[in-house]
């Protein structure tokens, strides 16, 4: 008799395991081993991951930044259209600054995602396919590198998902995406 | 005090359980019926708030504004999520050690300090947020800086944290005491599992004090600026960590109440505590697994952490996930109670609210809050499940259909054997276990999908039908919605049956004698006698439910790796 309340009797270590739960261990040690790697190698070899270089940047500095960007792109009726491939973004308390922003599908751009005031979130989708979306963070006092090759044009929809203050919820605003070149 | 903390104790102040044949001493009954009782306060005070939010979410119905919905979401998520829990884990700990033990509790006055510290940081807390207001912001569960919260909110907390450290410290002393008269002693599992819960709390309270510490010295000026990185990984040192200990809290809870009700034991003591060594070491790891989709931490480390190093405390969970099972399916066969595949399972009590309530902690913890919890923990996945409903969804599986059952469960057998009290409705308390985790399933899933399928943030008031400024909304939503609040108000409705019977039958139940107890003993009595050493019994259905799980399991992994690999381009 074994009891969870009492201590186990006897040479507990070396009582047998049933078979079956021997079997069991090896499955989840294989599909532990199993959710490790695939995670890994997606970073590797798969087409979506939330990576990309982080800098330290001051508000003021982030500013900056944004400026220098602004006036070199093109001011359009749908939105700024930005001279490269660098994409500038901040969350500020409750607009996204440097949206909207027209590009074009099948180019790589650098997001670079920032924050004036304080922790906003980045949460993207088109308007045509809903559960097509992805969520980032966006920090003040780092600027993150986020590389993005849109496949499909269309308007995509940016939310923020991180609690800003009592106006959040109508933080939004747009990237329109044009057709490949 | 109403006859609540009285029993027929001897003149050594101990007594006997009739149903768990436990030494209890009449100092350690106080204490956990006190916790406890506490707990479920909370639980009846932030539950008035489950419905506020949740029929603010659901649009149709639109209860609050965005001013009044921050607070409410506030005050449901730290009355539910930390006072409820953690109030209820004190008294799982006295449980644990001393009455599992058979011995006194020790430095009384400090459980009595440490219960009173508690409440005063627990009504601290709640008076913060009621009286939040500008440049302050509701703090909702997290307190993300910079965005500041009132500075009492800080306090609070703290005071909340350090009252339960000094609770915890009774609980310590006893396993000393008891290891120091008794060295070569191995301790029961229940009280081993406690013993992990309560270092895993430690830590987590650690870096809650120095989390709330920093963001209060920056709100009171004493620091001139706060980084919101660093306060992020601070923070969810004790958000997380406080997971880790509801989660270690109801692995306890689950051995200790599929025996006492359903005749379990404990199949490979080995197995069993190398689970809960496991936790130990890696479980705090899982903290990262909020941080997955912040900027600021490498990949290397998220990947490192999120997975609890190559999954050790995932493979831990897998374990449990047999050996329960597996102890009540051998115990059960042991006793001769049902043959076949699953005899020994559709044999068992069910009527008995806290056997159900424990089985479906078990079956929905594991197939609904489990699984999610590594789709999401998963570096990629977690692009798609961040900040939406999905999830609230998933900790609504784990911390409610989990924990908050299993909890549930605890709590009719504490009012039944402790405070010796018989339901004040048999029928009403049988059916509630059923009522409450199958409309708070749906419920649940309806967050996950609407958070995974539409991308619908949490912590908003409105998106789905209207977005201020815009002709775009989340509308497609609006249908799983409805399903999602109409099984909400089931499941409040649930709830308040819960509090019905449990305050109901402390306060007017009839008084039971010891004899009176016995239906809830299993078949056979608690101890069969004879029988062969448990290893060699049939564990067939254990063995065919697990494999249903894990086939769940990677079906779900599948198809959320198949919805991210249809989106655009993202990252380096
Ligand atoms: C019938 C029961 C319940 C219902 C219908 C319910 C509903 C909800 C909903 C709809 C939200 C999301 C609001 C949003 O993000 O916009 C929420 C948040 C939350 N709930 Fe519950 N809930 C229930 C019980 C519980 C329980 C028992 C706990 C804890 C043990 C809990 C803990 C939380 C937490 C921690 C949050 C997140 C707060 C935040 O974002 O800071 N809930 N609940
Ligand atoms: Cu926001």
């Amino acid at each position: 008799m074994t009891s969870p309340i009492k201590p186990p009797e006897g040479n507990w270590w070396d009582q047998t395991v049933n078979r079956r739960e021997s079997i069991w261990l090896g499955l989840g040690v294989v599909w532990s081993l199993v959710l490790f790697g695939w995670m890994s190698i997606w970073t590797r070899t798969g087409d979506q991951n939330p990576i990309g270089e982080t800098y330290q940047v001051s508000e003021s500095e982030f500013r900056e930044k944004m400026n220098a960007y602004e006036e070199a792109a093109e001011e359009t009726e749908q939105g700024l259209v930005p001279e490269g491939t660098d994409v500038y973004m901040a969350g500020i308390r409750f607009a996204w600054d440097g949206a909207p922003v027209v590009l074009e599908a099948g180019t790589q751009y650098d997001f670079h995602l920032s924050s004036y005031d304080v922790q906003h979130g980045f949460s993207l989708r088109p308007e045509a396919t809903l559960s097509k979306q992805i969520n980032l963070q966006v920090l003040p006092g780092y600027e993150w590198v986020v590389p993005m090759t849109f496949d499909e044009p269309g308007t995509y929809h940016i939310i923020c998902n991180e609690f800003c203050g009592e106006g959040h919820r109508s933080m939004h605003d747009t990237i329109i995406v044009t057709e490949e070149n | 005090m109403l006859g609540l903390f009285d029993n027929d104790y001897g003149a050594d102040g101990f007594r006997k359980c009739s149903v768990t044949g436990l030494q209890i001493h009449e100092s350690v009954e106080k204490y956990v019926k006190l916790f406890a009782l506490t707990a479920i306060v909370a639980l009846l005070y932030g539950g008035i708030f489950a419905f506020t939010v949740a029929m603010t979410r659901w649009e149709v119905v639109g209860l609050l504004g965005p001013g009044d919905f921050y607070t409410h979401l506030s005050l449901h998520a730290w009355n539910l999520l930390i006072f409820w829990m953690i109030f209820m884990e004190i008294a799982i700990l006295y449980v644990g050690g001393p009455m599992v033990l058979g011995r006194k509790l020790p430095l009384e006055r400090l459980a009595q300090l440490g219960w009173g510290t508690m409440v005063a940081g627990a009504l601290l807390v709640n008076y913060a947020i009621w009286t939040t207001s500008a440049p302050d912001q509701a703090p909702l569960l997290t307190s993300y800086a910079p965005l500041p919260s009132d500075p009492l909110f800080y306090g609070g907390a703290i005071v909340f944290l350090l009252g339960a450290t000094i609770s915890a410290l009774p609980f310590f002393a006893t396993l000393w005491f008891e290891k120091r008269e008794n060295p070569d002693g191995t301790l029961p599992l229940v009280s081993f599992g406690a013993f992990v819960t309560g270092i895993i709390a430690v830590e987590a309270i650690v870096g809650g004090l120095v989390a709330f510490g920093y963001a209060f010295a920056w709100r009171i000026e004493l620091i001139g600026s706060i980084d919101a990185a660093l306060y992020r990984q601070l923070y969810w040192i004790v958000g997380h960590g406080s997971q880790q200990i509801n989660l270690v809290a109801m692995i306890v809870v689950w051995y200790f109440l599929t025996h006492v009700v359903g005749g379990a034991e404990i199949v490979s003591e080995k197995v069993s505590r190398t689970a809960f060594i496991l936790y130990l070491f890696f479980i705090n790891l899982g903290a990262a697994h909020h941080l997955l989709s912040d900027p600021a931490v490498s990949t290397g480390w998220r990947i490192f952490n999120t997975s609890y190093a190559f999954y050790g405390a995932t493979f831990a969970s897998l374990i449990h996930a047999f050996a329960i099972p597996a102890g009540i399916e051998a115990g059960r066969r042991k006793r001769g109670l049902g043959g076949g595949l699953f005899g020994w399972l559709t044999s068992a009590p069910w009527k008995n609210p806290v056997f159900s309530s424990t089985i479906f902690s078990i079956i929905l913890f594991g197939f609904l809050g489990g699984i999610t919890g590594v789709l999401m923990g998963q570096l990629q996945l977690n692009m798609t499940w961040h900040n939406t409903l999905a999830t609230v969804g998933h900790f609504h599986a784990t911390v409610v259909l989990g924990t908050t059952v299993a909890f549930m469960g605890l709590s009719y057998f504490v009012i039944r054997t402790m405070f010796m009290r018989a339901f004040i409705s048999p029928k009403l308390a049988s059916i509630q276990p059923y009522f409450y985790a199958g409309a708070m399933s749906i419920a649940t899933l309806m967050l996950m999908y609407v958070g995974i399928l539409y991308g619908v943030p949490r912590r908003t008031v409105e998106v789905v039908e209207n977005i201020p400024g815009t002709d775009f909304s989340l509308a497609a939503a609006a249908p799983l919605f409805n399903v999602f609040g109409l099984f909400a108000l089931l499941a409040i409705l649930g709830g308040v049956l819960f509090l019905v019977i449990a305050v109901g039958s402390v306060l007017f139940g009839r008084k039971l004698e010891p004899g009176d107890n016995d239906d809830l003993t299993p078949d056979g009595g608690l101890y069969a006698d004879g029988g062969d050493p448990v290893h060699t019994y049939e564990m067939r259905g254990t063995f065919v439910l697990c494999l249903i799980f894990l086939g769940a399991f990677v079906i779900t992994y599948v198809l959320n790796w198949y919805l991210l690999s249809q989106l655009w381009q993202i990252g380096a």
